[in-house]
Protein backbone atom coordinates (compact mmCIF):
# COMPACT_ATOMS: atom_id res chain seq x y z
CA UNK A 1 0.00 0.00 0.00
CA UNK A 2 2.75 2.34 1.25
CA UNK A 3 4.95 1.24 -1.70
CA UNK A 4 2.13 2.65 -4.61
CA UNK A 5 3.17 6.12 -2.93
CA UNK A 6 6.70 5.68 -1.84
CA UNK A 7 7.74 4.51 -5.70
CA UNK A 8 6.80 7.97 -7.10
CA UNK A 9 9.64 10.32 -8.24
CA UNK A 10 8.28 13.02 -6.02
CA UNK A 11 8.93 11.00 -2.72
CA UNK A 12 12.45 11.28 -3.17
CA UNK A 13 12.78 14.55 -4.38
CA UNK A 14 10.38 16.22 -1.62
CA UNK A 15 11.79 13.41 1.13
CA UNK A 16 15.21 15.19 0.10
CA UNK A 17 14.46 19.08 -0.42
CA UNK A 18 12.84 19.08 2.51
CA UNK A 19 15.42 17.34 5.04
CA UNK A 20 17.93 19.22 3.48
CA UNK A 21 16.46 22.41 4.08
CA UNK A 22 15.85 21.20 7.85
CA UNK A 23 19.80 20.59 7.80
CA UNK A 24 19.97 23.95 6.72
CA UNK A 25 18.08 25.64 9.37
CA UNK A 26 19.30 23.42 12.18
CA UNK A 27 23.21 24.27 10.86
CA UNK A 28 22.06 28.49 11.36
CA UNK A 29 20.27 27.74 14.25
CA UNK A 30 23.32 25.77 16.75
CA UNK A 31 26.32 26.73 15.00
CA UNK A 32 28.66 23.87 15.39
CA UNK A 33 30.58 22.31 11.79
CA UNK A 34 28.78 19.32 13.90
CA UNK A 35 25.79 19.84 12.64
CA UNK A 36 26.50 19.86 9.44
CA UNK A 37 23.22 20.36 6.97
CA UNK A 38 24.38 17.11 4.58
CA UNK A 39 24.60 15.16 7.49
CA UNK A 40 21.21 15.86 9.25
CA UNK A 41 19.42 15.22 6.02
CA UNK A 42 21.40 11.66 5.39
CA UNK A 43 20.33 10.48 9.07
CA UNK A 44 16.56 11.95 8.39
CA UNK A 45 15.71 10.29 4.93
CA UNK A 46 18.20 7.18 6.23
CA UNK A 47 15.74 6.58 9.21
CA UNK A 48 12.54 7.70 7.14
CA UNK A 49 13.25 4.67 4.94
CA UNK A 50 14.26 2.36 7.74
CA UNK A 51 11.45 2.72 9.86
CA UNK A 52 8.83 2.84 7.03
CA UNK A 53 10.91 -0.02 5.62
CA UNK A 54 10.86 1.60 2.41
CA UNK A 55 13.42 0.34 -0.72
CA UNK A 56 16.29 2.26 -1.48
CA UNK A 57 14.93 2.13 -5.35
CA UNK A 58 12.20 3.95 -4.31
CA UNK A 59 13.99 6.44 -2.63
CA UNK A 60 16.20 6.79 -6.15
CA UNK A 61 13.74 7.20 -8.56
CA UNK A 62 13.22 10.59 -7.21
CA UNK A 63 16.92 10.64 -5.78
CA UNK A 64 18.31 10.48 -9.24
CA UNK A 65 16.63 13.23 -10.59
CA UNK A 66 18.55 15.45 -7.90
CA UNK A 67 21.64 13.17 -8.35
CA UNK A 68 22.05 14.30 -11.82
CA UNK A 69 22.47 18.15 -11.32
CA UNK A 70 25.98 17.15 -9.83
CA UNK A 71 28.01 17.39 -12.86
CA UNK A 72 25.68 20.83 -13.72
CA UNK A 73 26.80 21.77 -9.86
CA UNK A 74 30.48 21.24 -10.89
CA UNK A 75 30.69 22.91 -13.96
CA UNK A 76 29.40 26.00 -12.27
CA UNK A 77 31.94 25.77 -9.73
CA UNK A 78 33.96 27.39 -12.64
CA UNK A 79 31.56 31.07 -11.69
CA UNK A 80 33.26 31.03 -8.14
CA UNK A 81 36.75 31.01 -9.37
CA UNK A 82 35.93 33.34 -12.39
CA UNK A 83 34.77 36.23 -9.40
CA UNK A 84 38.02 35.32 -7.68
CA UNK A 85 40.37 36.10 -10.35
CA UNK A 86 41.73 39.28 -8.98
CA UNK A 87 42.31 37.93 -6.12
CA UNK A 88 43.94 34.83 -7.79
CA UNK A 89 45.87 36.80 -10.30
CA UNK A 90 47.94 38.54 -6.91
CA UNK A 91 48.29 35.54 -5.15
CA UNK A 92 49.28 33.15 -8.36
CA UNK A 93 52.26 31.56 -7.17
CA UNK A 94 51.36 31.18 -3.76
CA UNK A 95 48.40 30.06 -4.32
CA UNK A 96 48.75 27.37 -6.90
CA UNK A 97 52.33 26.07 -5.48
CA UNK A 98 50.45 25.65 -2.03
CA UNK A 99 47.40 23.89 -3.26
CA UNK A 100 49.64 21.36 -5.44
CA UNK A 101 51.96 20.97 -2.22
CA UNK A 102 48.81 20.27 -0.40
CA UNK A 103 46.96 17.50 -3.00
CA UNK A 104 49.72 15.22 -3.35
CA UNK A 105 50.96 15.40 0.53
CA UNK A 106 47.02 14.40 0.84
CA UNK A 107 47.18 11.79 -1.62
CA UNK A 108 50.97 10.19 -0.85
CA UNK A 109 49.79 9.95 2.80
CA UNK A 110 46.64 8.25 2.65
CA UNK A 111 48.51 5.69 0.24
CA UNK A 112 51.15 5.48 2.36
CA UNK A 113 48.44 5.17 5.08
CA UNK A 114 46.22 2.55 3.38
CA UNK A 115 49.14 0.39 2.49
CA UNK A 116 50.22 0.48 5.96
CA UNK A 117 46.84 -0.36 6.92
CA UNK A 118 46.52 -3.56 4.62
CA UNK A 119 43.40 -1.72 3.25
CA UNK A 120 42.33 -3.12 -0.01
CA UNK A 121 42.79 -1.36 -3.62
CA UNK A 122 39.18 -0.25 -3.79
CA UNK A 123 39.08 1.33 -0.09
CA UNK A 124 42.59 2.86 -0.93
CA UNK A 125 41.07 4.80 -4.50
CA UNK A 126 37.76 5.49 -1.92
CA UNK A 127 40.22 7.51 0.51
CA UNK A 128 42.54 9.21 -2.04
CA UNK A 129 40.45 12.47 -3.18
CA UNK A 130 38.74 13.20 0.21
CA UNK A 131 40.28 16.28 0.82
CA UNK A 132 38.72 18.04 -2.11
CA UNK A 133 35.04 19.42 -2.50
CA UNK A 134 32.82 16.42 -2.80
CA UNK A 135 31.55 16.71 -6.86
CA UNK A 136 35.12 16.60 -7.88
CA UNK A 137 35.83 13.66 -5.22
CA UNK A 138 32.99 11.32 -6.61
CA UNK A 139 33.84 11.52 -10.04
CA UNK A 140 37.38 10.54 -9.11
CA UNK A 141 36.88 8.16 -7.02
CA UNK A 142 34.54 6.56 -9.31
CA UNK A 143 37.52 6.74 -12.02
CA UNK A 144 39.63 5.38 -10.04
CA UNK A 145 37.31 2.32 -8.74
CA UNK A 146 36.32 3.69 -5.51
CA UNK A 147 33.20 3.89 -3.83
CA UNK A 148 31.74 7.06 -4.49
CA UNK A 149 29.15 6.85 -1.81
CA UNK A 150 31.48 6.63 0.61
CA UNK A 151 33.92 8.93 -0.64
CA UNK A 152 31.61 11.47 0.19
CA UNK A 153 31.47 10.47 3.63
CA UNK A 154 34.90 10.75 3.94
CA UNK A 155 34.77 14.06 2.53
CA UNK A 156 32.16 15.45 4.82
CA UNK A 157 33.92 13.49 7.43
CA UNK A 158 37.32 15.54 6.07
CA UNK A 159 35.61 18.87 6.13
CA UNK A 160 34.13 18.71 9.90
CA UNK A 161 37.64 17.42 11.54
CA UNK A 162 38.98 20.87 9.01
CA UNK A 163 36.46 22.59 10.56
CA UNK A 164 37.14 22.38 14.08
CA UNK A 165 40.77 21.73 13.72
CA UNK A 166 42.10 23.98 11.63
CA UNK A 167 41.62 27.55 13.87
CA UNK A 168 43.28 25.21 16.69
CA UNK A 169 46.08 24.18 13.87
CA UNK A 170 46.85 27.96 12.47
CA UNK A 171 47.69 29.01 16.55
CA UNK A 172 50.01 25.35 17.14
CA UNK A 173 51.81 25.81 13.95
CA UNK A 174 52.13 29.76 14.08
CA UNK A 175 50.67 30.47 11.02
CA UNK A 176 50.73 34.39 10.63
CA UNK A 177 49.82 34.96 7.09
CA UNK A 178 46.59 35.61 5.91
CA UNK A 179 46.94 33.91 2.81
CA UNK A 180 48.06 30.99 4.24
CA UNK A 181 45.94 30.26 6.56
CA UNK A 182 43.09 30.39 4.00
CA UNK A 183 44.46 28.22 1.15
CA UNK A 184 45.62 25.63 3.79
CA UNK A 185 42.15 25.06 5.09
CA UNK A 186 40.60 25.40 1.69
CA UNK A 187 43.37 22.46 0.41
CA UNK A 188 42.29 20.14 3.68
CA UNK A 189 38.88 20.74 4.14
CA UNK A 190 37.14 22.17 1.21
CA UNK A 191 34.11 24.28 1.82
CA UNK A 192 33.42 23.39 5.07
CA UNK A 193 36.63 24.05 6.47
CA UNK A 194 35.99 27.22 4.30
CA UNK A 195 33.13 28.01 5.98
CA UNK A 196 34.89 28.83 9.81
CA UNK A 197 38.07 30.34 8.24
CA UNK A 198 35.85 32.82 6.87
CA UNK A 199 35.21 34.06 10.45
CA UNK A 200 39.04 35.18 10.41
CA UNK A 201 38.75 37.95 8.32
CA UNK A 202 37.33 38.52 4.46
CA UNK A 203 41.07 37.85 2.99
CA UNK A 204 41.67 33.95 4.45
CA UNK A 205 37.45 33.46 3.43
CA UNK A 206 38.44 34.54 -0.15
CA UNK A 207 41.88 32.73 -0.41
CA UNK A 208 39.88 28.99 0.93
CA UNK A 209 37.09 29.37 -1.55
CA UNK A 210 39.92 29.68 -4.23
CA UNK A 211 41.58 26.68 -2.84
CA UNK A 212 38.74 24.46 -3.13
CA UNK A 213 38.91 24.79 -7.06
CA UNK A 214 42.19 24.67 -7.62
CA UNK A 215 42.68 21.77 -4.89
CA UNK A 216 40.20 20.22 -6.87
CA UNK A 217 41.43 20.48 -10.19
CA UNK A 218 44.98 19.61 -9.43
CA UNK A 219 44.48 16.72 -7.62
CA UNK A 220 42.40 15.23 -10.58
CA UNK A 221 45.18 15.93 -12.60
CA UNK A 222 47.31 14.31 -10.11
CA UNK A 223 44.92 11.21 -10.30
CA UNK A 224 45.30 10.91 -13.82
CA UNK A 225 48.84 9.34 -12.77
CA UNK A 226 48.15 6.67 -10.29
CA UNK B 1 12.74 32.40 -18.97
CA UNK B 2 16.28 33.81 -17.99
CA UNK B 3 16.64 30.81 -16.14
CA UNK B 4 15.52 28.45 -18.70
CA UNK B 5 18.10 29.69 -20.92
CA UNK B 6 20.79 30.17 -18.38
CA UNK B 7 20.17 26.12 -17.23
CA UNK B 8 20.26 25.47 -21.03
CA UNK B 9 23.71 26.84 -21.52
CA UNK B 10 25.06 25.20 -18.69
CA UNK B 11 23.47 21.73 -19.15
CA UNK B 12 24.50 21.67 -22.97
CA UNK B 13 28.10 22.64 -21.54
CA UNK B 14 27.82 19.76 -19.30
CA UNK B 15 26.69 17.37 -22.19
CA UNK B 16 29.82 18.31 -24.27
CA UNK B 17 32.25 18.04 -21.46
CA UNK B 18 30.69 14.54 -21.23
CA UNK B 19 31.46 13.49 -24.61
CA UNK B 20 34.94 14.74 -24.33
CA UNK B 21 35.22 12.85 -21.06
CA UNK B 22 34.34 9.37 -23.03
CA UNK B 23 36.36 10.22 -25.71
CA UNK B 24 39.40 10.88 -24.18
CA UNK B 25 41.81 7.82 -23.80
CA UNK B 26 42.05 7.96 -19.86
CA UNK B 27 39.54 8.70 -17.07
CA UNK B 28 38.91 12.27 -16.16
CA UNK B 29 36.22 13.61 -14.59
CA UNK B 30 33.42 15.43 -16.76
CA UNK B 31 32.85 17.90 -14.03
CA UNK B 32 36.28 19.14 -14.21
CA UNK B 33 36.25 19.29 -17.79
CA UNK B 34 33.42 21.01 -17.81
CA UNK B 35 34.64 23.67 -15.24
CA UNK B 36 37.41 24.12 -17.27
CA UNK B 37 35.85 24.99 -20.38
CA UNK B 38 33.21 27.18 -18.12
CA UNK B 39 35.66 29.44 -16.84
CA UNK B 40 37.63 29.59 -20.47
CA UNK B 41 34.38 30.86 -22.04
CA UNK B 42 34.12 32.87 -19.16
CA UNK B 43 37.22 34.93 -19.32
CA UNK B 44 36.98 35.19 -22.76
CA UNK B 45 34.10 36.82 -22.67
CA UNK B 46 32.32 34.37 -25.05
CA UNK B 47 30.07 33.66 -22.04
CA UNK B 48 29.24 36.63 -20.12
CA UNK B 49 28.81 36.50 -16.81
CA UNK B 50 24.65 37.38 -16.58
CA UNK B 51 24.19 34.11 -19.11
CA UNK B 52 25.05 31.88 -16.11
CA UNK B 53 25.27 33.99 -13.10
CA UNK B 54 21.65 33.20 -11.89
CA UNK B 55 21.79 29.29 -12.30
CA UNK B 56 25.61 29.24 -11.34
CA UNK B 57 25.01 30.64 -8.06
CA UNK B 58 22.02 28.41 -6.95
CA UNK B 59 23.57 25.26 -7.39
CA UNK B 60 26.93 26.29 -5.85
CA UNK B 61 25.26 27.91 -3.01
CA UNK B 62 23.15 24.63 -2.55
CA UNK B 63 26.17 22.33 -3.27
CA UNK B 64 25.39 19.87 -0.60
CA UNK B 65 21.36 19.17 -1.62
CA UNK B 66 22.75 17.58 -4.83
CA UNK B 67 25.35 14.97 -3.39
CA UNK B 68 22.13 14.19 -0.48
CA UNK B 69 20.79 11.10 -2.48
CA UNK B 70 24.27 9.69 -3.49
CA UNK B 71 25.25 9.61 0.58
CA UNK B 72 22.02 8.33 1.27
CA UNK B 73 23.65 4.73 -0.56
CA UNK B 74 25.70 4.90 1.41
CA UNK B 75 23.88 2.30 4.33
CA UNK B 76 24.91 -0.36 1.49
CA UNK B 77 28.64 0.24 2.24
CA UNK B 78 28.12 0.08 5.60
CA UNK B 79 30.13 -3.21 6.37
CA UNK B 80 33.03 -2.05 4.31
CA UNK B 81 33.19 1.06 6.54
CA UNK B 82 32.61 -0.96 9.94
CA UNK B 83 35.03 -3.14 9.44
CA UNK B 84 38.00 -0.54 8.80
CA UNK B 85 36.49 2.18 10.56
CA UNK B 86 39.75 2.51 13.04
CA UNK B 87 42.39 2.80 10.03
CA UNK B 88 40.03 5.33 8.01
CA UNK B 89 39.73 7.70 11.49
CA UNK B 90 43.59 7.43 12.28
CA UNK B 91 43.82 7.99 8.01
CA UNK B 92 41.60 10.80 8.10
CA UNK B 93 42.80 13.02 10.79
CA UNK B 94 46.70 12.15 10.11
CA UNK B 95 45.83 13.43 6.35
CA UNK B 96 44.19 16.27 6.94
CA UNK B 97 46.87 17.64 9.54
CA UNK B 98 50.05 16.89 7.10
CA UNK B 99 47.85 18.36 4.35
CA UNK B 100 47.41 21.26 6.39
CA UNK B 101 50.49 21.86 7.59
CA UNK B 102 52.64 21.12 4.31
CA UNK B 103 50.45 23.80 2.33
CA UNK B 104 50.57 26.55 4.86
CA UNK B 105 54.42 25.99 5.30
CA UNK B 106 54.31 25.87 1.34
CA UNK B 107 52.38 29.15 1.17
CA UNK B 108 54.22 31.49 3.71
CA UNK B 109 57.86 30.62 1.91
CA UNK B 110 56.13 31.64 -1.44
CA UNK B 111 54.73 34.63 -0.16
CA UNK B 112 57.90 35.24 1.50
CA UNK B 113 59.98 34.86 -1.91
CA UNK B 114 57.23 37.18 -3.77
CA UNK B 115 57.51 39.99 -1.46
CA UNK B 116 61.11 39.70 -1.34
CA UNK B 117 61.11 40.10 -5.03
CA UNK B 118 58.21 42.96 -5.07
CA UNK B 119 60.46 44.85 -2.56
CA UNK B 120 63.43 44.40 -5.03
CA UNK B 121 61.49 45.68 -7.53
CA UNK B 122 59.78 48.53 -5.88
CA UNK B 123 63.06 49.53 -4.57
CA UNK B 124 64.90 49.57 -7.95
Amino acid sequence: MLHDFTSSALFGLALSLLFYLFGVWLNKKIKTPLVNPLLVAVVLVLSILSIFDIPMEDFMSGGSIIAAFLTPATVALALSIYNQRKTLKAYFFPVVLGCFAGSVTSMGSIYLMCRLFKLDETLTMTLLPKSVTTPIAMSISEGLGGIPSVTVAMVVGTGILGALICPILIQLFEVKDPVAQGVATGTCSHAIGTSKVMELGELQGAMSSIAIGIAGLLTSFIALFL
Amino acid sequence: MKIVKQLAILLLLCFISEIISKLLPFTFPSGVIGMLLLLLLLLTKIIPVNAVEDVCTFLTKNLSLFFLPATVQIVEQFDVIKEHLLPIIIIIMVSTMLTFGVTALTVTLCMKAQNRIRGKKNAA
